[in-house]
């Protein structure tokens, strides 16, 4: 489907995996993210869904269908996403390409079920035990929704892992003029399941025997994922930049949050990442062009810490917490980071 | 042996205790595959985590070891994908009676066409001797020192809650543990085997048993076969029930 039509977050989000050739879904339902759900079972014959008992039954069966040779997704919000941190790590050790799409709503815990926030960021880098390195897209539109969904599993394919598409309740809920833009489809080289003698595991493994007790082995391992998701991230470095002559500020901001920094694009220069994991190294270097960095995002701090640590100085900050996402409380903010910072 | 076809022997020894009961139900499972002429290039193995687990890995088949208490929706997501290949689950009392027991649940009420392999050792065996799910009344494990207090899991009652197909077996009682995987492999569904087997190390030891031997003869003593198909095994039988 291409053109223009109105519509919300979550249904780009199904329209866009299924123009990319989804096979398999499986979810439980959450707000703010069971529209997805819902899209999909609109299907019959083209996509399979199943309905689980819970996140965790949800992404081991992306895992398996994965493996057996299928575009998989599921979708959840922050409740679901903390219950899916083992099997997103299972998804990178037996190296399953998937999506993993998360609505985010306010935590911690039941927090505010139908209000947007963006507090899964360090959760969706780090939220599983051990090394490992996703590909983490980030769209603030219900146009960019579809398209960076196609490209999300794209990505996974190329990848051979999971890859997370966020959105937040705000965008997810946002109903708008979309123009769906297509991209060309990446299809899979590995073998699905069956036919051979591969043996997929959990454990530490070299080839397909597990190496549960050899160093070097995990080394090697942990390595090769590294350096395999770098690679393909470097094609997917989506972003956007604003700049604004004679801007001394330089906002950066994701998600629903930068919908509303764009208010302020006249005085401020505004960077926004859309691959917000690997972080992106051109961000380092943009900033060096303005006086101060301030980052805008819908938590008590989360990129912002990353932020500082890419571009190795003090950034100023404004949280919109609550899932308010109020102009005002960036006047406010952007304020008191100039008298900070004066 | 048409057996040895499914099998790796380049991956022996196993990773297994001496006297573990495993072994015998990989043998089992590989005759069964044997009998029924299954095709290898279809059948897909998927396991957990635990000892029961680890068996996949010595299969000449495409295997899936995934984590603890997943097995179930891990196969039934290859399933879904595609129903052409055979999937069967390997599985321990921990790993699918105790994390894992909300899928096993679920996916007899799907009715998914999977087959799983249960082995019972009444134990958490890798992690040292903990008691399990299934752990009896009374038994004195490393956690249960004074005795479990905890009922077991019944889960012939979990699986025919939603008249799926449930067959029990023990590891000393081969021919009907063959007999029982080849009705749940053929079985169109969802099928659980149930087999008692023996944890001579870290089980056996401590209720007194000296080996292996010596918890086989207690199964040939404890269980008594049932002929035929039946509604429902009462406690101590064995047999298939549909």
């Amino acid at each position: 489907m291409t053109g223009r039509l109105i519509l919300q977050g979550n249904d780009a989000v199904a329209l866009g995996a299924v123009k990319a050739g989804l096979d398999f879904f499986a979810g439980y339902p959450i707000t703010p993210a069971s529209e997805i759900l819902h899209a999909l079972v609109e299907y019959p014959g083209q996509v399979k869904v199943l309905q689980m008992e819970d996140e965790i039954a949800s992404i081991n069966a992306c895992v398996g269908a994965a493996l057996a040779g299928a575009k998989a997704m599921t979708a959840t919000s922050g409740p679901g996403f903390s219950l899916m941190q083992e099997g997103i790590g299972l998804g990178h050790m037996v190296e399953a390409p998937l999506v993993i799409v998360d609505v985010q709503r306010v935590g911690p815990s039941t927090g505010m079920p139908t209000f947007g926030a963006q507090g899964d960021l360090l959760q969706c880098r780090w939220g599983s035990h051990g090394d490992y390195f996703p590909i983490v897209l980030y769209p603030n539109s219900v146009s960019e929704i579809y398209t960076q969904t196609i490209h999300a599993f794209n990505a996974a394919e190329e990848s051979m892992s999971p890859v997370v598409l966020l959105t937040d309740g705000c965008l997810g809920h946002l109903f708008e003029t979309a123009e769906l833009v297509d991209v060309p489809l990446k299809t899979r080289t590995a073998r699905p399941l069956g036919g051979g003698s591969r043996h997929f595991t959990s454990l530490t493994h070299a080839g397909d025997h597990p190496k549960a007790t050899v160093p070097s082995a995990h080394q090697e391992l942990i390595a090769a994922l590294a350096a395999k998701t770098a690679g393909v991230a470097a094609r997917y470095a989506f972003y956007e930049y604003l700049p604004v002559k004679g801007a001394d500020t330089l906002l950066v901001a994701f998600g629903a949050a930068s919908r509303a920094a764009y208010h302020f694009k006249g005085e401020c220069a505004i960077f926004r990442p859309i691959r917000i994991f690997p972080m992106l190294e051109e961000l380092a270097e943009i900033a060096r062009g303005y006086r101060r960095v301030v980052v805008i995002e819908m938590n008590a701090g989360q990129y912002k810490l990353l932020v500082e640590a890419l571009i190795h100085r003090p950034v100023g900050f404004i949280p919109l917490l609550g899932g308010a996402v109020r102009v005002s409380q960036i006047e406010e903010g952007l304020k008191k980071c100039l008298q900070e910072s004066t | 042996m048409p057996a040895r076809k499914y099998l790796r022997p380049e991956r022996l020894p196993t990773y297994w205790c001496p006297g573990c009961g495993d072994g015998l139900v990989v043998k089992e499972l590989a005759g069964a595959f044997g009998d029924l002429g299954m095709d290898a290039s279809n059948t897909v193995l998927v396991s957990g985590i635990g000892c029961a687990a680890r068996a996949p890995g010595y299969f000449l088949l495409e295997s899936v070891h995934g984590l603890h208490g997943r097995a179930v929706p891990i196969a039934e997501g290859i399933k879904t994908a595609r129903p052409e290949l055979n999937v069967v689950i390997f599985s321990g009392d921990g790993d699918l009676l105790g994390i894992g027991c909300n899928h096993l649940v679920h996916a007899s009420r799907r009715d998914t066409d999977l087959t799983v392999v249960l082995i019972d050792n009444q134990i958490y065996g890798m992690t040292g001797g903990q008691k399990s799910p299934t752990t009896a009344l009374g038994v004195k494990t490393l956690t249960s020192p004074d005795g479990n207090t905890d009922r077991p899991v019944d889960c012939q009652a979990l699986v025919k809650a939603h008249g799926s197909f449930y067959a029990r077996a023990t590891t000393f009682h081969l021919p009907l543990l063959g007999k029982a995987l080849r009705a749940a492999l053929t079985h169109r569904g969802f099928a659980v085997v149930d087999v008692r087997s023996q944890c001579p190390v870290n089980f056996g030891k401590r209720l007194g048993f000296k080996n292996a031997y010596e918890m086989l003869m207690h199964f040939k003593k404890a269980y008594r076969p049932v002929a035929g198909e039946v509604d429902r095994l009462g406690p101590g039988e064995i047999g298939i029930t549909r």
